[in-house]
């Protein structure tokens, strides 16, 4: 199963994400990554790093992020990964409804580029 | 999960004036090789996000089938949860499941027995 880590200023936000999309998108992984290495208001290249590992069944991990420098920390850890890269991907993707749509997704067994896709599809999805 | 000729059955109930075609082609072919199915129920509970949920994961096990749900003349794909929850599906109201394809009627059953189960 494609594994997805949320990468949050703020680690109540990434815990609750991921928490939100594992009860409706039963059996999905997700895996916060919130925070500061002291739990601070901001994002840790090494906490996206262990998020990952966490993440990584072996089928690929997506990441998504909130806002600004949670997209420039995720890129500079893709850029130092030394595996195959193209199993970890960034989305461009609303935060919470990327999440809960890659979730739902990920849960069925799709595989990357499908959870990518729910996870990009979210930003034209009207809320009601 | 109600086996696909009871959905056959409930969906002629349902609509047997205006989907003769369709419940002609029901009894004709094997529920795999179904082409279309559909059937209409009224919500027991509001459709937000757990259902939601059910029926896009569940719709992803019918991968060669196209599933929709129609609300108040609004039409969602299935397999999208957001689509789904766009809906804005209240309890009381009317949802038509519709599935085209390979298992059309074991699909419309699978979303049907969701979407009526009383539970959340």
């Amino acid at each position: 199963m494609v594994g997805i880590v949320l990468i949050s200023h703020s680690p109540g936000l990434a815990e609750g994400a991921a928490e939100l999309v594992g009860q409706i998108a039963g059996g999905a992984r997700v895996v916060a990554a919130g925070g500061t290495e002291d739990g601070q208001l901001g994002t840790s290249t090494r906490r996206i790093r262990d998020a990952i590992a966490k993440a990584d069944q072996g089928s690929g991990v997506l990441l998504i992020p909130d806002l600004g420098s949670a997209v420039l920390s995720a890129r500079s850890v893709l850029a130092d990964l030394d595996e195959d890269t193209s199993r970890i991907v960034l989305a461009d993707a609303p935060f919470i409804e990327g999440a809960v749509s890659a979730g739902v997704v990920a849960s069925t067994g799709a595989d990357l580029a499908a959870v990518l896709q729910a996870a990009v599809e979210a930003r034209d999805a009207r809320k009601f | 999960m109600p086996a696909s000729s009871e959905a056959a059955r409930a969906g002629g109930a349902d609509a047997a004036t205006e989907h003769t075609a369709t419940e002609h082609a029901a009894r004709e072919q094997t529920a795999t090789e179904q082409a279309a199915a559909e059937q209409v129920v009224v919500l027991p509970k509001h459709l937000h996000a757990r259902p939601a949920g059910q029926v896009a994961q569940a719709a992803a096990r019918y991968p060669d089938t196209r599933i929709e749900l129609v609300a108040d003349g609004r039409t969602a794909d299935a397999r999208s949860i957001l689509a789904v929850m766009g809906l804005g599906a209240v309890a009381g109201s009317e949802v038509r499941v519709r599935a085209t394809g390979a298992e059309g009627l074991a699909a419309t059953a699978t979303v049907v027995a969701i979407l009526t189960s009383a539970e959340e």
